[in-house]
């Protein structure tokens, strides 16, 4: 295939991490540029988070002294990225890539299309882990099994609740942010469970969210099934522990979007899905970078966004 | 002009769904028998798994009035759903029995009929591994077995042949058997294929309605029998077929049907990122021990890699029959690795597991006239179900013609196929091969994973057994079967049905009532 359009860069992903690198080229007169977003708006995962009254400050950041709400703070990197030139394109999933030659291949509205770069920052993100990724949680496939994004998605989205009685399948920051989520809007005190023997969240942060909930709390949970015929009814161990629940709540735990690394043969660590750095944020392939939660881990939308600025300098060093 | 996923025909048959709060249009609800119309069906089939499917599809060709009713709330959703997605070649069934005779008449069927009603057929063949001494031994028994079953294309490979066709086979391997004819399918598509080319030549679907019991009718002559539903209404039949799956013991102590056992044999898999299907280049089978068939990696049709099933008997009503277990995972990877080299270093993606239909009488146990004049009992059916549905089906219409005087007049305005458009969307991807007729939402994914479009999720709601719940959407879209799971895509999802049916999202559900998406009993409000 030839044609398609090129730039100078092209980014994957427009959360904070693919802003904070087109806002960092822009500083340096890098250009053209093209941010490619599979959602229908940029801001990424800290959109979903919306303020409410009364409601969890969730996906927050403290800046100037001050608390801001995930819908806040992504909107204000929107508002940076929208200053710059680059290009932005929305509902465009990219769905091939091509290490060697720096091409992608892109699914929009208009159908498929081909963009070259002489750069790529993959800023894709990460997602939950699932159950059969856990390896220690099997059992049914029923309904009420969701993620963290379904309870914003529900919660946020539609003013319902996923679950009264719901059991939180994780103990990290997420976790108890899910579970201070849930008991504002209404349901019980939500179970804690998880495989570590006690809560991967800090004290700092469990104490944060004593004001909203304080999880029934089960560590050392080495394997265990979902319990429930068309829905979820709880949790059961091997060993013989039952927590009772109208919903199970996978969260936290991050696994990075690194399928289109996969696919396209960049190197990746398996089964983990890491991304295997050359150095910096430099991908096996030269030309190719990484920036946010796509290279590992859990990291909050500032992060991310200067975790992206410094992609962009990386890159500026590439190009020169 | 056609638009992909769709397939819109003159349906003559009448579809309802039994599902009295909520979930799906008034059009579309079932209320009274009356909604039936009056006449007594000439065959009512209990059960819409791929043998009722199928059946309903056959006797669709003729002048009949059929019904096809299932308890679930979509067609193939029982033990049809959950399976290793092969279609047999039945080199390795028992010499002589019906199960033999319905695999090789099938397998002659399938690639014609995949090709007729649009179901994903890729017939790549497989390899039966031997990775002990012993099991090696065994290569030449079953070649010679294969060979008794009309499989003549089986034959035996060298480890080095292996090895060529295989690189990533086990550094045990030690030789094996070539089965050319094993093929992979969408095992949903069979159910669903059959259907909806059924209801379009006018037999009617209930969907959601389980019988609780049966009035038999007082012979002489054919008598007329009534199917009592859960919920009261009494339908008619002339003649009945019991093919519940499961459910078939429950059923036929309602006729007083002969005796016969079943149980839920369990079967869990592992299903593998699509990154790791250039592992494997066949179907690799095991050598089968006197107890189970053992644990097999395959590809799937629709990308991925997969590896099971365990064999494991519960009994009868066990709601555990479909759940996984940690230990049937780490068993069904240690099973799985034996054969391939590098498996358990693979991203696994999702644990199923699968309810075969286990009968302590044998497999494939057919009975006429059972309990009663006029209905047939089917059960048994395990493994090999998706693949004999077809010659099944045949075999069924021939023993009702000959025990049950059922009369066959061809319906001249049958339809025996599904149109080029009908081919699932993942399957011939919009936009592919310079497609010019892909509405803009095709375009616009909803499901990242798989790349799956809103118009693609549309046209499937618009398609005719009007699927309306989560997993019957999977199964026609494949969105929610991706790595992620439903992570990116379940909200969203729920907002296009939700838009595009007038469904409220506080009512969606993932397999009909019971399984709502959120806590049951709210009402939505808007944000």
């Amino acid at each position: 295939m030839s044609g398609g359009q090129h730039f100078k860069v092209a980014i994957i992903g427009g959360g904070p991490a693919g802003i904070g690198v087109a806002v960092g080229l822009a500083k340096r007169g890098i250009g053209p540029v093209v941010l490619i977003e599979r959602r229908a708006g940029v801001g990424g995962t800290p959109m979903g988070y919306r303020k409410k009254p009364g409601g969890v400050p969730t996906f927050v950041e403290w800046t100037r002294g001050r608390v801001v709400f995930g819908e806040e703070l992504a909107g204000r990197m929107a508002k940076r990225l929208a200053k710059t030139d680059t290009t932005i394109r929305l509902s465009a999933q990219v769905t091939q890539i091509d290490p060697a030659e720096k091409r992608l291949t892109l699914l929009g509205r208009e159908g498929v299309c081909d963009v070259t770069a002489d750069a790529v920052v993959l800023a894709a993100g990460a997602r939950e882990q699932t159950p059969a990724e856990k390896g220690w949680l099997a059992g049914a496939r029923t309904a009420r099994i969701g993620f963290t994004r379904h309870i914003t998605g529900w919660l946020d989205g539609h003013g319902l609740l996923p679950a009264r009685k719901p059991v939180v399948v994780g103990s990290d920051l997420i976790a108890y942010s899910v579970a201070a989520k849930l008991r504002a809007a209404g349901s019980d005190e939500p179970v804690m469970i998880d495989r570590r023997r006690s809560p991967s969240a800090g004290l700092f942060e469990r104490l944060f969210f004593r004001r909203w909930t304080r999880p029934d709390w089960s560590g050392d949970v080495t394997a265990a099934g979902i319990k429930g015929d068309r829905s979820a009814a709880g949790v059961q161990s091997s060993d013989g522990q039952d927590w009772h629940g109208d919903g199970v709540m996978i969260c936290g735990e991050l696994v990075p979007n690194t399928e289109l690394a996969l696919l396209g043969g960049l190197a990746v660590e398996l089964p983990s899905r890491q991304l295997q750095l050359a150095r910096g944020q430099a991908l096996s392939e030269p030309g190719w970078f990484a920036a946010g939660n796509v290279l590992g881990g859990f990291h909050g939308a500032q992060w991310c966004y200067f975790n992206g600025r410094q992609a962009a300098r990386r890159v500026a060093n590439f190009l020169k | 002009m056609t638009q992909f996923g769709t397939w819109q025909p003159k349906i003559r048959g009448k579809l309802f769904y039994n599902w009295p709060q909520g979930a799906c249009e008034e059009a579309l609800r079932f209320t009274s028998a009356g909604q039936l119309g009056g006449e007594p069906y000439d065959v009512v089939i209990v059960g819409a798994g791929v043998v009722g499917c199928g059946l309903a599809y056959r006797l669709s060709q003729y002048d009949l009035r059929v019904l096809l009713v299932d308890r679930l709330h979509d067609v193939g959703e029982g033990t049809s759903k959950a399976n290793s997605a092969l279609i047999h070649s039945g080199y390795d069934a028992k010499p002589g029995s019906l199960e033999s005779k319905l695999l090789h008449e099938a397998e002659a069927d399938w690639p014609g009929l995949a090709a007729r009603l649009k179901i994903p057929l890729d017939p790549i063949g497989g390899i039966m591994m031997a990775v002990t001494d012993e099991q090696e031994r065994q290569l030449e028994a079953a070649e010679k077995n294969a060979h008794a079953n009309r499989a003549i294309d089986v034959r035996i490979l060298s480890a080095a042949e292996i090895r060529e066709r295989e690189p990533n086979a086990s550094p045990d391997v030690r030789g094996g058997l070539l089965v050319p004819s094993e093929s992979l399918v969408d095992p949903f598509m069979a159910s669903i294929a059959y259907a909806e080319i059924a209801l379009a030549n006018g037999v009617d679907i209930l969907l959601g309605a389980d019988i609780a019991g049966v009035e038999l009718g007082q012979p002489p002559g054919a008598p007329l029998h009534h199917l009592v539903t859960a919920d009261g209404p009494r339908l008619p039949a002339r003649r009945i077929v019991n093919a519940a799956g499961l459910g078939s013991r429950r059923l036929a102590d309602g006729y007083g049907g002969g005796a016969f056992d079943i149980n839920p044999r369990r079967g869990q898999f592992l299903l593998f990122d699509k990154s790791a299907r250039p592992l494997v280049q066949h179907i690799l089978l095991p050598v089968p021990t006197a107890h189970t068939k053992g644990v097999l990696v395959a590809p799937t049709i629709f990308g991925n890699l997969l590896a099971g099933p365990t064999a494991e008997d519960l009994p009868l009503n066990d709601p555990a029959a479909t759940h996984t277990t940690v230990e049937g995972i780490r068993r069904v990877l240690e099973g799985g690795s034996r054969l391939v080299d590098g498996l358990a270093r693979q991203p696994v993606i999702a644990t199923y597991a699968g309810a075969r239909c286990a009968c302590s009488q044998g497999s494939y146990v057919i009975r006429h006239n059972d309990g009663a004049p006029g209905i047939v009992t089917i059960t048994g059916v395990r493994s090999t179900g998706l693949t004999a549905s077809i010659s099944l089906a045949r075999h069924l219409i021939d023993g009702m013609q000959k025990e049950l005087g059922l009369e066959l007049s061809p319906d001249s305005a049958a339809l025996d196929s599904r149109p080029d458009s009908a081919w699932p969307g993942w399957w011939r991807r919009p936009f592919e091969n310079g497609a010019t007729d892909a509405r803009a939402d095709h375009g616009c994914a909803v499901c990242f994973c798989e790349v799956i479009s809103g118009g693609e999720i549309r046209a499937a709601l618009d398609s005719p057994l009007k699927p309306r719940t989560m997993d019957a959407l999977k199964r026609r879209t494949r969105v929610l079967s991706g790595r992620c799971q439903g992570f990116d895509c379940q909200v969203s999802l729920a907002e296009i049905v939700s838009g595009h049916t007038g469904i409220g999202m506080a009512q969606l559900t993932k397999n009909g009532p019971g399984s709502e998406l959120v806590a049951p009993g709210q009402a939505e409000f808007t944000a």
